[in-house]
């Protein structure tokens, strides 16, 4: 078990230094801007004094390594200072919309996850019929559509034809679980049908990967049954694939948001980033782009964690 | 050793097709085959015969790509091609078994040992699981597991290839099967193991009386095994007779020339009397990076124009050896020498001359030839590369060197090599060496990827080479038959150590160092009774593993080695 | 009940017993769950869903039809050993070929095709499609077919700039660094590392928001891609030059020249902020060619031919160049393809979230954008744009599908 813990553990140490490396670059590449911030909130217009008196008050006459320091002392405590356009803290103004987002990524995640797990393994039981084909084709079509034109394709049908679903995700205080659940239902299908497809497409591959090893023949060949094939020999040993998988997936889901909230008008970290992007707010920007980092970076360790764990030569060693 | 009892398994005309580039192509076309209870066949041909498709025909079963075509296949009564795959799933495990040639990819990571023995017995319920398990051990015992309590509750990466392949002995026995397919089981081992997994396998088929095929291309082994033998040719049959008479007094051309296979022999060679040798290898260590030592103090010699064959099992250091000396692998200790000076540790600081004078000839012909040129380029750079040959020049070398492997140039200097057969793509090996004009040339196991027939031409080709171009051979090989046939001197290696070295004569006599005598004495041969014989001289604790354990490391011979 | 839904039963029915009869088992299963999903939806949309389902069964065919004479076509043309690899061509992947060569002819030949001029005001915003106006006109009252052929132009040739500059960094240090390796590749494959934990989106729009605004103009621009030019030269120069100190001096020389040339002729073709876009692109992409190209010239490393040829003593250009680039040249050209929809995904994304091509050039990520306040009054306009963006992707999706299988799944 130590060198399990030890192989988790630099696991660890590594999606931690890459962390601090990406904090630098999102740090870092502001100052590339010619003249800084305070320039930027004042714009050309501003006199020498009213531009000296915003860089004390933002600390911009200490040396960047400094300020560096301060900003990532800050983030590790969830304070990313202020706006420079509305001077609201950053931390409050896109703390409840994080919530958004990862609520949306969830809901489409608890859709999406069993679903296409399941239509996965039966594509890949069934492959090269007529069903893996129609299947191959449509996941295709699905991942090479960009969010916006499903997401467009939603709403005219379900919402603006049929009127089942509201075209606009707006949330308001005190709605109830299930109303949540309606009123979000478009955005979430849209990303459901990105992701299903995606996964689907890499559960058949891991899985027909896994069919073709020997000791699979080799059950196959002591009698057992075809669904205890599945269940006992080559389950056991898809889990590390399967996790890698379902960790991709959400990473995507969490960036692939960015769009689907666009078109949705939902109020969530991505609509947010992109805002504050077209503003050049960039306390905001770079504190969106380090939450992302950060998400997308848990998961991927929380894969890689997973394959080691469900590793049968990594749990008992020799 | 024939019985005459009722027959268990009759396949009547069997044709089997796969699928390959888009259409079906037949591999087996038409084989008839008769198997009766407690009779032990063995089906022997070269890559390509069909054996293993017609082992997992046996059991109704067609891999994935293939297909049963036409025939029938009845197992005690009971047609196979016909049944429904319910029908045939209940017959595999419980009276059909298989046992795979890798043991250590055929069993599950993710299970003991022991649970995937007791599956089938709990899957057909013969067995309460305690029972199957106190069974288990039982079957561990017979077959000399060593811990048989213990050993059947570790995963398959906890235990070594040898043990394995006789767990899954046992795990094919767990129901008491009318019927094993064996295919290839030892043909991954080392020989040494490979004695304790045959003679374990051959008692416990006798205790049970239990029918058998064996599937190998190996024939002095299939000897040891099987009653009577079938000998496959391209997925038809060639002939089939019992074991002594097949032996004695093959009827077909094709099994004679397989026969005649150990023939050849290049006569001795010695050393000339005070020369300075070609390549001399002087206490080398060598380990990869942060790995423990790979090679312990190896000295030997090798002298123009003559073969030294390096003899070792796997993970004795002899493809190390040749690392070192082409350069790829600098030596932690000690240097080699060429011609008396020493040669730069690193190919990369050797100069154009002394790369040219040191070529390689690989193992796996496919993988050693660029897919993507073509012959005259493969042959042709090395010429060009050393000598600066361009165009008239240099297609007249790659001719010469086409003839001189005996290829006819016009033939084959614009094919590419996946074009070619296995043999075929070997010579060109041998020509893109001969290219450079060597004076020495390190061949790694080049005959063991090999059909034997093949295999037969490459190293009658390299002694002719060898006389017309006075060129010295390192050969490393595992195959002591090889060094029989082509070696000069012969270098015996063990856990990265020179153990013996000397002429080969020397060597093939008595009395031998303990590790070439257990070396030696593991080679199977050809007469059936050589295993019996064996094992009663040696006694059945002194073969494989066992064996080699017991080697006294500080046995003087062992450390010595005799310069 | 009209004649419509008894004559669509009845060809449905009809199809699937003659499938059965001919013992077509996978076209019976297909033409009779087809059978039972029309019954379902039938009773739930009406029908006129049923219409819908026999309309698109109809497309489908019409493609079927123009992928099958398309691949007889190429078949035809082509020499013998490309008639033979084509030959195995799936239905897909024919149409694929098909619609990249549509949009190849759309984009080449825009000023002769469009109608009108790609920012020419001809009508009033919104107006309907008229004789002159094959899909109407957009929120400026311009010809909104004109500008869907010249988007094709502008998207496209913005998407293979971006891909090929991409391929060209990450490619050449993939290979550099497969038969360098040492601490040369322990570098570039953790730097890769790094960047690649950034979500692509969110890294573009970083970046973007950087240089996206004074900082896009000629002066930025052509240093910057100046510096590209001279990254991709001094790898390119590495691997020629080796230890000799004269070809290294010679090499720099030429490359800082074809640096500034290069350079100089984007800023001929594109504007500065579409060359930001462009390097943003490519900064992003080229640690994912750099890793596959690794991974792919890595299993062709540990080949033993490789190994004769180091013994041989041939120079670095050399493996490149004969032993490694010939064997790994089919998954590089497929991911070529895979990499142009994923760069081409997040160009016409980021167009839509405003932040990409700016206007007035027509791109369909943007015109998706202009027109979405159509959506809300069912008008399909805006989606013809998103929809010429999914069929290129999937068009190139599945012949690189079919390459992938090809390279990988057919070992001959």
């Amino acid at each position: 078990m130590g060198d399990i813990l030890g192989l988790v553990a630099k696991r660890l140490g590594l999606g931690l230094v890459i962390l601090l490396i990406i904090s630098v670059i999102i740090f870092f590449m502001v100052e590339l801007l010619p003249g800084d911030i305070a320039q930027a909130v004042l714009g050309q217009g501003a006199t020498p004094e009213n531009l000296a008196a915003l860089r004390k008050e933002m600390g911009l006459d200490q040396p960047a390594i400094v300020r560096y320091l301060g900003w990532l002392k800050g983030a590790v405590m969830l304070d990313f200072g202020n706006s420079i356009v509305t001077g609201a803290s950053v931390s409050e103004t896109i703390g409840t919309r994080f919530a958004n987002t990862l609520f949306l990524a969830a809901y489409a995640a608890a859709i999406a996850v069993p679903i296409s797990i399941v239509l996965g393994v039966l594509v890949a039981l069934a492959r090269n019929s007529i069903f893996d084909r129609v299947a191959n084709v449509a996941t295709l079509t699905s991942i090479s559509s960009p969010e916006f034109f499903l997401g467009y394709i939603l709403i005219l049908y379900l919402a603006v034809k049929t009127g089942m679903f509201p075209a606009i995700a707006s949330l308001r205080e005190g709605m109830d679980f299930g109303d949540l659940l309606y009123r979000t239902f478009l955005p979430a299908l849209t990303l459901v049908l990105v992701v299903t497809a995606h996964m689907m497409r890499m559960t058949r591959a891991a899985i027909i990967n896994l069919l073709a090893s020997p000791y699979i023949e080799m059950a196959r060949l002591k009698g057992t049954p075809p669904w205890k094939v599945i269940v006992k020999h080559a389950l056991p040993n898809a889990w590390a694939p399967i996790i890698n998988v379902v960790a991709l997936n959400l990473a995507y889901l969490i960036t692939g948001v960015v769009l689907v909230e666009v078109v949705f008008v939902y109020p969530g970290i991505g609509q947010a980033l992109v805002d504050a992007v077209s503003k050049r707010d960039f306390p905001v920007v770079q504190a969106c782009c380090l939450i992302f980092a950060a998400t997308f970076i848990l998961l991927n360790l929380a894969a890689d964690v997973g394959a080691i764990l469900t590793n049968p030569r990594l749990r008992h060693p020799k | 050793m024939t019985k005459k009892k009722d027959v268990l398994l009759k396949i009547r005309d069997l044709k089997i097709e796969g699928y390959s580039d888009e259409t079906w192509v037949p591999i087996i076309k038409g084989v008839d085959l008769t198997l009766h209870r407690g009779e032990v066949m063995g089906l022997i041909g070269e890559s390509g015969a069909g054996k293993s498709t017609i082992g997992a025909a046996c059991m109704g079963y067609a891999r994935d790509g293939t297909r049963i075509s036409n025939g029938s296949i009845e197992f005690d009564g009971m047609e196979l091609t016909t049944a429904t795959e319910a029908d045939r799933r209940m017959l595999r495990g419980s009276r059909i078994a298989y046992v795979a040639q890798s043991a250590a990819a055929s069993f599950n990571p993710a299970h003991k040992i022991i649970d995937q023995h007791t599956e089938a017995p709990l899957q057909y319920r013969l067995k309460k699981r305690l029972e199957a398990q106190e069974d288990a051990m039982e079957l561990y015992e017979k077959l000399r597991l060593p811990n048989p309590q213990e050993i059947g509750f570790r995963y398959p990466h906890q235990v070594s290839g040898g043990q394995l392949q006789r767990a899954m002995t046992a795990m094919a026995m767990s129901c008491r099967p009318d019927l094993i397919i064996f295919d290839e089981p030892t043909t991954a081992l080392d020989v040494t193991t490979q004695i304790e997994v045959l003679a374990a396998i051959r008692d416990i088929v006798d205790e049970f009386n239990t029918a058998a095929i064996y599937i190998t291309h190996d024939l002095a082994v299939v000897a040891q095994m099987a009653d009577t033998i079938k000998v496959l040719l391209k997925g038809e049959e060639v002939e089939e007779a019992p074991t002594k008479e097949m032996l004695d007094n093959p009827q077909e051309e094709y099994t004679k020339s397989l026969w005649a296979v150990r023939s050849f022999e290049s006569p001795q060679k010695q050393r000339p009397k005070d020369g300075v040798p070609l390549i001399s290898v002087r206490h080398v260590d060598a380990a990869y990076t942060k790995g423990e030592k790979i090679l312990d103090d190896v000295s030997f010699d090798i002298y123009e124009g003559m073969t030294v064959a390096v003899v070792g099992e796997s993970g004795s250091g002899k493809s190390t050896t040749a690392r070192v000396i082409t350069g790829l692998l600098p030596p932690m200790k000690g240097e080699v020498l060429f011609k008396g000076t020493p040669f730069p540790p690193d190919y990369r600081n050797r100069t154009k001359d002394q790369l040219r004078q040191c070529q390689m000839i690989y193992q796996m012909a496919d993988t050693a030839l660029n897919p993507k040129l073509k012959i005259s380029e493969l042959i042709g750079r090395p010429a060009q590369f050393y000598g600066g040959l361009k165009g008239v020049a240099l297609k007249n070398r790659v001719d010469a060197l086409l003839d001189m492997i005996e290829l006819e140039p016009s033939q084959y200097y614009n094919r590419y090599p996946t074009e070619l057969s296995g043999g075929q793509k070997q010579r060109i090996g041998i020509a893109r060496a001969l290219a450079a004009e060597p004076s020495f040339i390190v061949c790694d196991e080049v005959t063991s990827a090999l059909d034997q027939l093949v295999a037969e031409g490459i190293l009658r080709l390299l002694d002719r080479l060898q006389r017309d171009l006075n060129l010295a051979y390192m050969f490393i090989t595992h195959d002591l038959a090889t060094v029989r046939s082509i070696a000069d001197e012969v270098v015996v290696m063990q856990h990265g150590k020179v153990v013996e070295q000397g002429p080969k004569d020397d060597m093939f006599t008595p009395p031998h160092h303990p590790y070439t005598d257990l070396l030696l004495s593991s080679v199977p041969e050809m007469d059936p009774n050589w295993l019996t014989t064996l094992l009663e001289e040696r006694g059945i604790d002194n073969v494989g593993d066992a064996a080699a354990a017991r080697l006294d490391p500080k046995d003087p011979k062992l450390t010595g080695a005799n310069a | 009940m009209s004649v419509f839904v008894i004559i669509y039963y009845t060809l449905l029915l009809g199809a699937s017993c003659l499938a059965a009869y001919f013992n077509k088992r996978s076209a019976f299963l297909l033409l009779f769950s087809l059978t039972l999903v029309s019954f379902v939806l039938g009773i739930v949309g009406g029908v006129g869903a049923l219409r819908a389902v026999a309309i698109a069964a109809g497309l489908l065919a019409l493609a079927a039809m123009v992928s099958y004479a398309f691949r007889e076509f190429l078949i035809a043309i082509a020499s013998h050993n490309m008639a033979k690899e084509l030959r195995t061509a799936p239905l897909t992947a024919a149409f694929g070929m098909f619609v990249i060569f549509t949009y190849a002819i759309a984009g080449i030949f825009a000023p002769w095709i469009a109608p009108f001029g790609e920012a020419q005001v001809i009508s009033s915003a919104f107006a309907p499609a008229d004789e002159n106006m094959l899909l109407g006109a957009d929120q400026l009252g311009r010809d909104m077919f004109s500008r869907i052929i010249y988007g094709a132009r502008n998207t496209v040739a913005l998407a293979l700039a971006g891909t090929v500059l991409a391929f060209t960094l990450g490619a050449m240090a993939g290979l550099l660094a497969a038969t360098t390796g040492g601490y040369f590749d322990q570098f570039l494959g953790r730097m890769s590392d790094v960047i690649m934990s950034i979500p692509s989106l969110i890294f573009a729009l970083l970046m973007l928001s950087i240089f996206g605004g004074e900082l896009a103009n000629d002066t930025t621009s052509f240093w910057l891609l100046t510096g590209f030019a001279v990254l991709v030269g001094l790898l390119f120069v590495t691997a020629v030059a080796e230890g000799n100190v004269m070809s290294w001096i010679i090499g720099l020389a030429i490359m800082v020249g074809v640096a500034v040339a290069f350079a100089g002729g984007m800023l001929v073709i594109f504007n500065p902020s579409e060359i930001i876009l462009v390097l943003v692109v490519a900064v992003i992409y080229s640690p994912r060619v750099f890793r596959l190209t690794r991974a792919v010239a890595g299993n062709v490393v540990v080949m033993d031919y490789i190994e004769a040829a180091k013994l041989r003593g041939e120079r670095r250009w050399y493996l490149i160049r004969r032993e490694i680039l010939p064997n790994s040249a089919a998954p590089l050209v497929a991911e070529f393809g895979l990499e142009f929809c994923f760069v081409f995904l997040l160009i016409a994304g980021l167009s839509f979230l405003g932040l990409g091509i700016q206007p007035p050039t027509a791109d369909w990520g943007s015109m998706v954008r202009e027109n979405a306040t159509l959506i809300s009054f069912g008008e399909l306009t805006p989606l013809i744009p998103a929809a010429a963006i999914a069929l290129l992707t999937v068009a190139v999706n599945f012949v690189v599908d079919w390459m992938l299988y090809r390279s990988s799944g057919l070992k001959v």
